[in-house]
């Protein structure tokens, strides 16, 4: 979205933040080990490779152990990252483009569109959002294709109200006027003249919104909701809990690495906010 | 044949608080090529007159004629053909320009929608960036590595590239420094010279408007209290409001300023939600009379060219005095 003559000077304010710097770094790892997954564990990472609960360190084939069915841990957090950031990602797209697209209709038009629009987000806001993600997955049945759209239905509540805030304020402008005076269409206007400059604040909470879907995603999987085909982060938590006296690293390995992505989320995320908001720039 | 005609034009916006009338029963006119000004204080209702004519804000009563079609009641589809013929500067050059579009694109959008192809409007953008005095390399940079003044001119080629036969400026300087004013004012006159194009030129600066204007509109919370050419009025304004607003431009001669006499307006405009019975001005006017608070005046002639909505003839004493 950024024009290539802010972007450098975009890049070099972003990793003067050493916390977002850090969360890029955790960030690329976590990517890494989910696009090259298929390559070091070829193969179901849920076969039954070894004998259960081997520790951590104990043998260099399980660098990270076994769980309590001798499935490889180290293979099934390469794959889970691939499942909780793939459904991060696509949720929270998905949430984007809800919520962009309800926000900015709303701002846009106004009046009673606005007061529609807005109750129903309200409406929305009611209802707990991992309740509503449990009825929704319960009846739909639990396919990563349900869980994702469903995680990015019940998480673009806030990015419409912020899109509508931006909305609100940049169509009073006179661009917009002056778009208006040589007989633009309202769809051009929301699309290329009006939604370039709202589109800041918004990839800020869509990358905090990322870390938000994971969280769901893995809530669902450790109440065993999760799509019984993929190793998910948030399902290996789950299955862990039966041997958590005994082997509690079975837990513990996919809860650190759910904890490092979402906080690297959160930190880029607001590295993003001090980069892309001007009001901010160097503090 | 007249260029803009507009009749008993209001415009009203709903508020929390009722209805309010901003631009009230106001008539002009505007010939090929001529420079209108139109004065007026803040919250006057300048600016919304000009976005009216440009039908940007909401007409509730009245019609606007332009080169013998009327735009009133014309749809956004309708319009379409129509704008190229009127076009609009806008007062802040910093939120007149979207940020996020090169210069170039920011010029040539008019022409993109009127269907010109890429070639074409090319080379008619780097035209006008010579004309409005800016260098071709400027199209391919953003809005935010320019000034004040050379987004005006940016501005200025957005709304020419149609080649309009009426340019709207609402306030086309009073974001600019001094400096950069003259420079602007100064350009959209050659550029009347090349192009024949009439201007209503919207500000609050008379003394701009002196220098710029052959003919003057002084509106009043909504109302034109008075018109005619710059001359008269600067000469003989026949409207109180307008003395006071002349009689407060600064004099640049310091030897002479303590000749001026200086009438100062007491009080705020009123509240254009309530505004006061009778002559709009008669809250603040020193003449005030007990015919002002039950009855509103109407423009009448003075002598030809020369409208005035008061009572009274200022004019007359004036010319006796």
């Amino acid at each position: 979205m950024q024009k290539p003559i802010y972007s450098s000077a975009f890049m070099r304010r972003l990793l003067r933040n050493h916390g977002a710097c850090c969360g890029l770094i955790v960030l690329i790892c976590v990517s890494g080990a989910a696009l090259f997954a298929p390559l070091v564990y070829p193969g179901d990472p849920l076969r039954i490779v070894a004998m259960a609960e081997v520790w951590p360190g104990y043998d260099a084939r399980y660098p990270l152990g076994t769980d309590a069915l001798g499935r490889d841990i180290a293979a099934m957090i390469m794959h889970g990252a691939r499942a909780s950031l793939g459904i991060g990602v696509f949720a929270a797209l998905t949430a984007t483009l809800i919520g962009v697209t309800t926000g900015a209709v709303a701002a846009y038009f106004g009046g009673w569109v606005d007061e529609v629009v807005m109750r129903g987000v309200e409406l929305f806001q009611t209802i707990p959002a991992l309740i509503f993600l449990l009825t929704i997955v319960s009846i739909l049945g639990p396919t990563l294709l349900n869980i994702t759209l469903a995680i990015g239905f019940v998480s673009w509540n806030g990015l419409a109200r912020l899109t509508r805030a931006e909305f609100l304020s940049l169509r009073e402008r006179d661009f917009v006027a002056a778009c208006h005076t040589i007989g633009m269409g309202n769809l051009r206007i929301i699309v290329n003249e009006i939604l370039p400059n709202a589109l800041p604040p918004v990839i800020v909470l869509s990358s905090l919104t990322i870390a938000g879907a994971i969280l769901y995603e893995s809530a669902l999987s450790f109440l065993g909701l999760g799509d019984p085909n993929v190793a998910s982060w948030g399902r290996l938590i789950g299955e862990g809990r039966a041997v958590i006296r005994t082997s509690w690293f079975v837990s513990a390995i996919p809860g650190i690495a759910v904890m490092m992505t979402v906080l690297s989320l959160n930190l880029v995320g607001d590295g993003l906010n001090d980069a892309l908001n001007p009001k901010l720039r160097d503090r | 044949m007249k260029l803009l005609s507009v009749k008993d034009l209001q415009v009203s916006f709903a508020s929390r608080h009722g209805v309010v009338h901003a631009v009230r029963d106001i008539s002009l006119d505007i010939e090929p090529g001529e420079k209108v000004g139109l004065v007026g204080e803040s919250g006057c209702g300048k600016s919304t007159l000009g976005r009216a004519l440009m039908r940007i804000a909401p007409i509730t009563r009245g019609n606007v004629v332009l080169d013998g079609t009327d735009i009133t009641s014309l749809n956004a589809y309708q319009l379409r053909p129509i704008r190229p013929k009127m076009q609009m500067v806008f007062q802040d050059p910093y939120s007149s320009i979207n940020p996020r579009h090169t210069v170039g694109k920011t010029i040539g959008q008019p022409l993109e929608m009127a269907g010109w192809n890429s070639g074409q409007i090319k080379k008619r953008v780097f035209e006008l960036l010579e004309q409005v005095g800016l260098p071709s390399s400027a199209a391919l940079r953003y809005p935010h590595e320019f000034s004040g003044g050379q987004r005006q001119r940016i501005g200025i080629a957005r709304a020419l590239i149609l080649k309009p036969k009426l340019l709207i400026c609402d306030e086309p300087v009073s974001a600019l420094d001094v400096s950069v004013r003259a420079q602007i004012i100064n350009l959209l006159d050659d550029l009347k010279q090349e192009l024949g194009v009439a201007y209503l030129f919207i500000s609050h600066d008379l003394s701009v408007v002196h220098h710029f204007a052959d003919r003057v509109l002084v509106m009043y919370l909504g109302r034109l209290v008075e018109s005619g050419t710059t001359e008269t009025l600067w000469r003989n304004s026949a409207h109180p409001y307008t003395r006071a607003l002349l009689s407060a431009t600064p004099v640049p001669d310091p030897r002479r300023r303590h000749e001026a006499r200086r009438e100062i307006l007491t009080g705020e405009l009123p509240n254009p939600l309530t505004p006061p019975a009778g002559c709009a001005f008669g809250s603040r006017c020193k003449y005030v009379q007990e015919r002002c608070r039950r009855e509103p005046p109407a423009l009448r002639s003075l002598q030809h060219g020369h409208h005035v909505a008061c009572h009274f003839d200022l004019f007359n004493q004036n010319n006796a005095a």
